[in-house]
């Protein structure tokens, strides 16, 4: 729309938008941002409304008046809750690492070179991420099984890290993208080696992107459930898999599973609360 | 290759350029390998034979399994257009709920920093959870949201135990869940647009709304494409919250293809037929990822 044309056109409809004055905007700005807060918060109050709630209290979960710590006292005290915790964290944190040190040279190859081998690459991982899991979840226990890691620390890790591979690798790739390549010319052309450039030039400008991608990749494993369910037994409890143990057959123990869902949650909300500037940074293409 | 060692010393820069693309993805390669493709051929495998768990012997069955499901009526009638209908839905709802959220979210306004944390707050709780959380709040005794039906003197649903609404009830589920996934990226997204093209839209004097319908949505479209074919694909394969819910549905009617490949497995426990049921569902996801990928990629193009 040039300026003639707007001179020449007929006076605007005026959006809902612009009808408000401006105080007014900003009233509606609020009142959208109150809704949606609640909206997306609400199940969580719940929960942790719901884990304060003594056993026979769940019925009445929005009447009652009685509040306890004593399902968090109470879940605290099995052995099986701690060793969790502590598996659980131990296995993301160490699964970030692991998998971020892996697709990021992955996603480098897949950036800077063109060709057979990085097409086919890019294919392979593209087909493969679109597998259900269920395809292989069960076969992946006879597999962990034959190589004597079930159970085991490297037996959950190993696939995570496959699956990270498929998740990570494009991500990656357009990170990567993002950087202009000719630094790494420059510095090779100085006598850099090929894995110099990679390593000295492309990964610090990569960081933020790094840092957004571990984040994410922690959380996703904190949170897992299904690998965990099959890959381990009595040997390495993991958290989502112990939530999950509070169903019976007489029904669910709803305080107590809320209250381990709430220890889950901790954690998780630490590393949001740290991590959320640095992810939406790092996530800037 | 033969053709490259006689002039080896004169291409030595290609040759050491492959093998440092090998080096590159070599441990990526041998995780894949190992615990994935394995795997996923040991289950192909499987599907080929005819495994029941009490028939210990594998005989090779060739592609019976697969013709079973293949016409299959619950499989076509019931399970692909569940997974199909809740794969639209469910990205459809996330992208507009995470558009209009990450437009929210580029303004600054007071209470951003709280409005962001609560946004993210599904991101930190496992699918699991989320899901047992919903059923619990749809319990039709004891669950608020029939309480909230009884305060305003509506009739309390029977939400679990009807294929439509446990399926509104898992697509919540879903939504609540991915949401914020979307605002993320397409937040991320609206912070690199380049300032210029909005500023000449306010020499233009253009709308807020014809603003972002002409100029703000054509560039975001790449990273649309990416959030939506990401989403898609995951969509498809939802397992937990589906199981975590309503457990298939009333007599079935709720399975969707993950949950129909697990109960042919582990409930029937017919391993084969169940293999053949997850390579079958494998290979509609990849063809249909590709032809998203591309219709999508020509849309992004077309926009240019």
């Amino acid at each position: 729309m040039t300026t003639a044309a707007a001179a020449r056109a007929p006076q605007r409809d005026k959006g809902f938008f612009e009808a408000l004055a401006p105080g007014g905007r900003r009233v509606f700005l609020g009142l959208a941002a109150v809704a949606v807060c609640l909206l997306f918060a609400f199940p969580v109050l719940w929960l942790v409304l719901t884990s304060l709630r003594p056993g026979h209290g769940v019925f009445y979960v929005h009447r009652g008046t009685e509040f306890t710590l004593e399902n968090f006292h109470e879940v605290l005290s099995q052995e099986i809750v701690l060793k969790a915790m502590v598996n659980s964290f131990m296995i993301s944190t160490l699964a970030t690492i692991l998998s971020l040190g892996v697709t990021v040279t992955s996603g480098y190859m897949l950036s800077r070179f063109k060709g057979p081998i990085p097409n086919a690459w890019f294919s392979l991982i593209y087909v493969f991420r679109c597998v259900p899991y269920v395809s292989w979840v069960l076969p992946l226990y006879f597999v962990t099984r034959a190589l004597g890691i079930f159970d085991t620390y490297w037996g959950l890790l190993l696939p995570h890290v496959a699956v990270h591979v498929c998740f990570f690798s494009w991500i990656m790739k357009g990170f990567f993208d993002g950087i202009d390549p000719s630094m790494e010319y420059a510095a090779m052309i100085d006598g850099c080696s090929r894995w110099g450039a990679f390593w000295r030039v492309a990964m610090p400008a990569a960081v933020p992107g790094l840092t957004a991608l571990a984040i994410l990749c922690w959380l996703y494993t904190w949170n897992e459930f299904l690998f965990a369910l099959i890959l381990t037994a009595h040997e390495t409890p993991i958290l989502t898999v112990v939530m999950a143990q509070f169903v019976h057959e007489l029904g669910m123990e709803w305080h107590l599973m809320s209250a381990t869902a709430i220890l889950s949650l901790g954690p998780a909300l630490l590393v949001t609360v740290f991590g959320q500037k640095y992810v939406i940074r790092g996530l800037k293409v | 290759m033969r053709r490259m060692t006689t002039t080896r010393r004169a291409f030595l820069g290609l040759d050491e350029k492959r093998r440092f693309m090998l080096a590159l993805i070599a441990p990526a390669v041998f995780a894949l390998v190992c615990f994935q493709i394995v795997p996923i051929i040991t289950g192909a495998n499987a599907s080929f034979r005819d495994w029941a768990l009490h028939d210990p012997k594998r005989t090779w069955v060739g592609f019976k399994n697969y013709l079973y499901v293949l016409t299959d009526p619950e499989f076509l009638l019931v399970v692909l257009p569940n997974t199909f209908g809740f794969m639209a839905a469910s990205v459809g709802c996330s992208l507009v709920l995470g558009l209009a959220l990450a437009v929210l979210l580029n303004r600054k306004f007071p209470g951003r920093g709280i409005v962001q944390t609560a946004i993210l707050l599904p991101l930190m709780v496992a699918p699991v959870i989320a899901a047992i959380m919903i059923r619990w709040m749809f319990n039709d005794q004891f669950g608020i949201v029939n309480v909230v039906l009884d305060v305003f003197g509506l009739p309390p649903i029977a939400w679990l135990t009807q294929r439509w609404t446990a399926f509104l009830a898992i697509l919540l589920t879903d939504v609540w869940l991915w949401t914020p996934w979307f605002t993320l990226l397409l937040l991320a997204g609206l912070q690199s647009l380049p300032p210029e093209p909005f500023e000449a839209a306010q020499i233009d004097a253009a709308t807020p709304w014809r603003t972002f319908r002409y100029i703000t949505l054509p560039m975001l479209r790449p990273v649309m494409v990416v959030c939506i074919v990401i989403r898609s694909i995951d969509a498809f394969r939802t397992f937990d919250i589906v199981w975590t819910i309503s457990g298939g549905g009333p007599a079935r009617a709720t399975e969707v293809f993950s949950i129909y490949a697990y109960v042919e497995a582990f409930q029937f426990l017919n391993f084969g037929r169940g293999s053949a049921a997850a390579v079958i569902g494998a290979v509609i996801i990849v063809i249909f990822a590709m032809a998203l990928y591309r219709i999508l990629n020509r849309w992004v193009e077309v926009s240019k």
